[in-house]
């Protein structure tokens, strides 16, 4: 008995393997659609339901989190009563790997992409997989002049292959509380970075267990070298470096002194910015705006407590240039070249990142590419924004608009380098004459190729 | 007599403190995963360690059946490593026995295919694979993640491996008692192989239930993503719920956990106890 | 089939045969050399089979009969692993002597991959600590994992438990251990580790950062190592034990033999073929170290400096940052060359040892 069932079992597994292996594309098809469920649309050509209505895929992360999604979906499904969006969540974390995977080749049936950051864009630009946008642009009549110069730094050889629709720009939040304590006026609109210093310098405290840190920076780069982009002189991309000594001199001798927090602690305890401004003892963090809708989240939930009274300040700025320039980080949105729906997938595109997508966003508190005065007085009216503060509500005007990472075909090497530089640099592994002379020849020979 | 048996009791308690110790140093992270599991994100990470929360959060194993469909994912790793593990044993303890077993052409050929394929990185072929893949019209399936786990060469590496271990002159008497190599195998062999396939069983099992990079790649759906794919829904581009991870962590473990002492104890009836004296 | 020929022709065949038969015992006269004495006698035995198979009239001889029993074992196994993993691997090979971005039509680049790779820095730091990990990881992971083993086989109370917990590390969480072992070997003054070689007399400038400093990461990293995998081999070598007959030891007893003798005469080459197995997939384990480098040296923002860089690491970033599948694939292709050098010469061992 006990041998037949297993022969039985061991000749349904062999048949089973040997149909996998043997069968081709239209058995297996046949297997997997009927597992999947009905969520799925498996197609290349346009995708129709029942109704007649075409089914637009759209690729995005964090769908539970994020909150402007299903408004804009349901606005633009309002106007175009035959379309429906489905989103499809790659995860935020490895997202423009699994993107940059779905798109190799031809078999992809995504009609519109996000995406995330600079050098993911560069990676799809690279690889030939995005739609060029410019005649779409032209034919709809898309004023350009909106994104304030950002859509001109997006360019691949004059060709624009993205829209951004999110620009988020770097701040420096701080934690009022700390600033009473200590008797110190709150940070302005206009500091330079020798006032910025001497101002973390004033709040650090270092009684041992009851430290307070005058400034936070975190792990990233972007925290420390983009301080020395702002004065629009040199770019993160040029090869020569020496700008940035000032700045890492700085953050080492505050690192030095306890007033910030040591970055190679920092490093290998994983500590996200969240967590290390929620301690209530950073008083004075530079982030992007994204974390405005975070931290006015878990105030109202309760989780943060010790940061409840906070607000936003410009980034310093160099002695003799005009305060408010600081670093945007965007997201996009693009059309694949193999999308089956290109000219549904452009009007998605057009309408998310025009302004009345922009204003959608702006009321969920997220900071649109497309920025002015109604927009902003509708981020800084959401509830939970810091009120009767000038300072908080002024911060969000920018005069000018730096990439992070700025366009160019070696973006993600140029990267690498940078990465590592900084981390040696921070840890103290090396000089920081040595760094930049690392970053000098490594990406001089980069851009050489 | 006593000098020996004094001997003896010390060099006991000295093996006890040592597994003591060791005990202690491979049960520090799951400490830290269990008190972890019980605080707020932002808590999580702070230094020095606090051991025990101040307000331990309960709520946490709560939130995570609510925030992301865990059910869902549960159910879905379930399946899917209950029949790559079946497939595994299966098909890798059948050819393990002509390999370790058996004469034939190509032999030495074959075996060097196995085994110089698991010296190779995922990361490389990934692509390729994909592509092919999605031409067979697998993307977001299971099906996908079944086939790249379930025909490993490792399984059969390791279970020709055990099978060398067992006498040769067993399977020459049974042949001359008529038997066919399916015989040989089914009733001699693989009753024999219990500590191997119960090895096989727990590593394939907690491959399988930690794979992260597959699911990745190929699944799509939410209703059909796995568990650790779950896990990473915590983490989202501007913030990380490390409780919650860490709580949906420890509960992820205790599947592997009862695989493992369930089958622990084949690892003490092995050659030996079966009867078959060598 | 044996219908349609007639049986003068049948005999004529068998005739040719008997006379190839013959020319080679001729020459196995004269043969010089094991190896060309055997290869001869393999032939003069195969026209053997042929002439039974020709006189009996049998479809297949008792060598292709034995051989298609030997493939149907194979089979339900080996459709699979050759569709979904040996295809894409060789096809990966050929990758290594191309141009592909995965999307662009491939191009023909030669060796030119190959050559480029000796001249990126990160390719010759990740190679150089790739073998470093190896010659450290490997025997000390050996060593604790045939140890805790053979302690764990013996009679000890709560086995069973300690069995679980020694594998425990293996199976939890990575995210969740790495960051307990970055808590313990903290780079500041107050972490435990560090606190504790301060109160032993170490200086406090004279700390290691651990895995924040370039002199240090990479001994981290192999302890990390160690300490997570050897529960990994340990439960192999669990198995491998139980497949020692008692009887063995009992007679080791009787003869007077103290506990290293049996572990020297009796359980270290009863274990041959498992620690050959071990070897070789440690070696390999070793060799495609990836993510405990990504997750204790990356440290929240996944920069792995050029003292912790490992091949694999390389391969990714090429394959999926900078998308040169084809140079990833040449890449691969080394790392997979020096493992089938070490995993050919432990065959060899192995078939000598059997032998």
């Amino acid at each position: 008995m006990k041998k037949r069932t297993l022969s039985l079992a061991l000749a349904c597994a062999m048949v089973m393997t040997s149909l996998a292996g043997c069968a081709g594309a239209a058995k297996d098809a046949t297997k997997a659609s009927s597992e999947s469920s009905a969520a799925e649309t498996k197609a290349s050509e346009p995708a129709k339901s029942a109704e007649g209505k075409t089914t637009l895929k759209w690729s995005v992360w964090d769908i539970s989190k994020t909150t402007y999604y299903q408004p804009l979906i349901d606005a633009f499904e309002k106007s175009h009563p035959d379309v429906k969006i489905e989103m499809v969540d790659l995860g935020s974390t490895d997202y423009q790997t699994v993107l940059a995977t779905e798109l190799t080749g031809s078999g992809s049936n995504f009609d519109v992409v996000t995406v995330k950051d600079v050098p993911g864009y560069m990676t799809l630009v690279n690889k030939g997989v995005l739609e060029p946008l410019d005649s779409y642009i032209q034919s709809s009549g898309v004023d350009l002049t909106q994104y304030k110069g950002l859509t001109d730094q997006i360019k691949v050889e004059d060709k624009l292959y993205e829209l951004p629709f999110r620009n988020d720009f770097w701040v420096m939040f701080y934690n009022k509380d700390i600033f009473d304590k200590a008797g110190v006026a709150y940070p302005t609109n206009d500091m330079t970075f020798e006032q910025y210093d001497a101002l973390a310098r004033s709040l650090a405290v270092d009684t041992p267990g009851q430290e307070v840190y005058g400034a936070h920076y975190h792990t990233w780069r972007s925290a420390v070298q983009l301080f020395g982009i702002l004065d629009g002189k040199n770019t993160i991309v040029d090869g020569k470096y020496e700008f940035l000594k000032p700045y890492y001199e700085m953050v080492l001798k505050e690192q030095e002194d306890g007033v910030t927090q040591d970055y190679a602690t920092l490093k290998t305890s994983g500590l996200h910015y969240s967590g290390a401004f929620a301690q209530g003892n950073v008083a004075m963090m530079n982030m992007g705006t994204w974390f405005i809708s975070t931290i006015m989240d878990k105030i109202r939930t309760g989780e943060y407590t010790d940061c409840t009274n906070w607000g936003i300040a410009k980034y310093p700025h160099a002695e003799g240039v005009e305060p408010g320039s600081t670093l945007a980080t965007i997201t996009s949105l693009a059309i694949p070249s193999n999308a089956p729906n290109k000219d549904l997938a452009w009007e998605f595109i057009n309408f998310v990142s025009s302004k009345d997508g922009a204003e959608i966003l702006a009321s969920t508190g997220t900071i649109p590419a497309v920025m002015n005065k109604a927009v902003s007085d509708l981020v800084s009216g959401t509830d939970g924004f810091p009120k009767d503060d000038k300072t908080s509500a002024d911060a969000l005007n920018t005069s000018k608009l730096y990439l992070e990472m700025p366009v160019n075909k070696k973006s993600s090497e140029i990267e690498t380098v940078l990465n590592e530089a900084h981390d040696a640099i921070m840890t103290g592994s090396m000089s920081v004459d040595d760094g930049i002379a690392q970053m000098n020849e490594k990406i001089g020979a980069i851009l050489a190729k | 007599m006593k000098v020996k048996s004094t001997n003896y009791k010390i060099r006991r308690c000295l093996l006890y403190v040592v597994l003591l110790l060791l005990t202690a140093a491979m049960l520090v992270p799951f400490a830290w995963m269990l008190s972890a599991s019980l605080k707020l994100d932002k808590d999580v990470f702070i230094f020095p360690i606090r051991w025990i929360p101040q307000h331990p959060r309960w709520q946490n194993y709560l939130d995570i059946w609510t925030k992301i469909p865990l059910l869902t994912f549960v159910t879905n790793t379930m399946k899917i490593t209950l029949i790559v593990t079946t497939l595994q044993l299966l098909t890798s303890s059948f050819a393990a026995y002509a390999f370790a077993k058996l004469k034939f052409r190509y032999k030495d050929t074959l075996f060097m295919a196995y085994i110089a394929t698991i010296a190779v990185p995922w990361q490389v072929y990934m692509v390729p694979q994909f592509m092919m893949m999605r031409n067979f019209g697998l993307n977001d399936s299971h099906l996908a993640i079944i086939f790249l786990q379930a025909f490993s060469a490792f399984g059969v590496f390791m279970m020709r491996q055990f099978y060398q271990g067992i006498p040769d002159e067993l399977c020459e008497a049974a042949r001359i008692d008529g038997m066919s190599e399916y015989q040989i195998y089914a009733k001699i062999m693989l009753p024999l192989s219990k500590p191997a396939l119960s090895t096989l069983t727990i590593f394939t099992f907690v491959n399988t239930w930690n794979d992260f990079l597959g699911p990745l790649i190929y699944l799509k759906t939410e209703a059909k993503k796995t568990l650790q794919l779950g896990l990473k829904m915590f983490i989202s581009q501007y913030s990380s719920e490390y409780g919650l991870i860490m709580a949906a962590s420890v509960l992820s473990l205790i599947p592997v956990l009862i695989v493992f002492l369930s089958l622990q104890k084949h690892f003490v009836e092995g050659v030996a106890a079966t009867g078959v004296k060598g | 089939m044996a219908k349609t020929i007639t049986e003068s022709q049948k005999q004529e065949k068998i005739t040719a045969l008997q006379k190839e038969r013959e020319a080679f015992s001729l020459k196995l006269r004269d043969a010089v050399g094991t190896r060309k004495r055997d290869s001869l006698i393999a032939k003069i035995e195969k026209i053997d089979e042929q002439i039974k198979k020709e006189r009996t009239g049998e479809r297949f001889t008792r060598q292709e009969k034995r051989n298609l029993i030997a493939y149907s074992f194979i089979a339900p196994n080996f459709i699979g692993f050759a569709l979904f993993t040996l295809g894409p691997i060789i096809f990966a090979f050929v990758l290594a002597f191309m141009k592909w971005d995965g999307n662009s039509p491939m191009e023909f680049a030669g060796l030119k991959n190959f050559i480029d790779m000796f001249s990126n820095d990160r390719f010759r730091a990740s190679f150089v600590n790739t073998i470093v990990y190896c010659l450290a990881t490997v025997p000390l992971t050996l060593v604790s994992a045939l140890g805790l083993a053979i302690v764990l086989n013996q009679k000890v109370k709560g086995k069973n438990f300690f069995r679980t917990v020694g594998f425990f590390p293996y199976v939890a969480s990575l995210v969740a251990v790495a960051a307990v072992w970055n808590m313990l070997f903290s780079p500041m003054k107050s972490g435990p580790v560090n606190m504790l070689l301060y109160n032993l007399g170490v200086h406090a400038k004279s700390l290691p950062k651990w895995s924040a400093d370039p002199n240090w990461v990479m001994f981290t990293i192999v302890l990390f190592s160690v300490w997570k995998n050897m529960g990994y081999y340990m439960v192999i070598y669990l198995a491998g034990l139980q497949g020692i007959n008692g009887e063995l030891y009992e007679a080791a007893g009787l003869d007077g033999c103290n506990a290293w003798q049996k572990f020297r005469y009796i359980t270290w080459p009863q274990l041959q073929p498992t620690t050959f197995f071990v070897t070789i997939i440690l070696t390999i384990n070793c060799f495609k170290v990836y993510d405990i480098v990504y997750m204790l040296a990356g440290g929240s923002n996944g920069i792995v400096s050029s003292q912790a860089m490992v091949l694999v690491y390389h391969i990714y970033e090429e394959a999926f940052r900078n998308w040169n599948l084809g140079y990833a694939s040449a890449v691969a292709m080394v790392l997979f060359l020096m493992v089938l050098v070490i995993t050919l010469v432990q065959f060899r061992g192995e078939k000598k040892y059997a032998n």
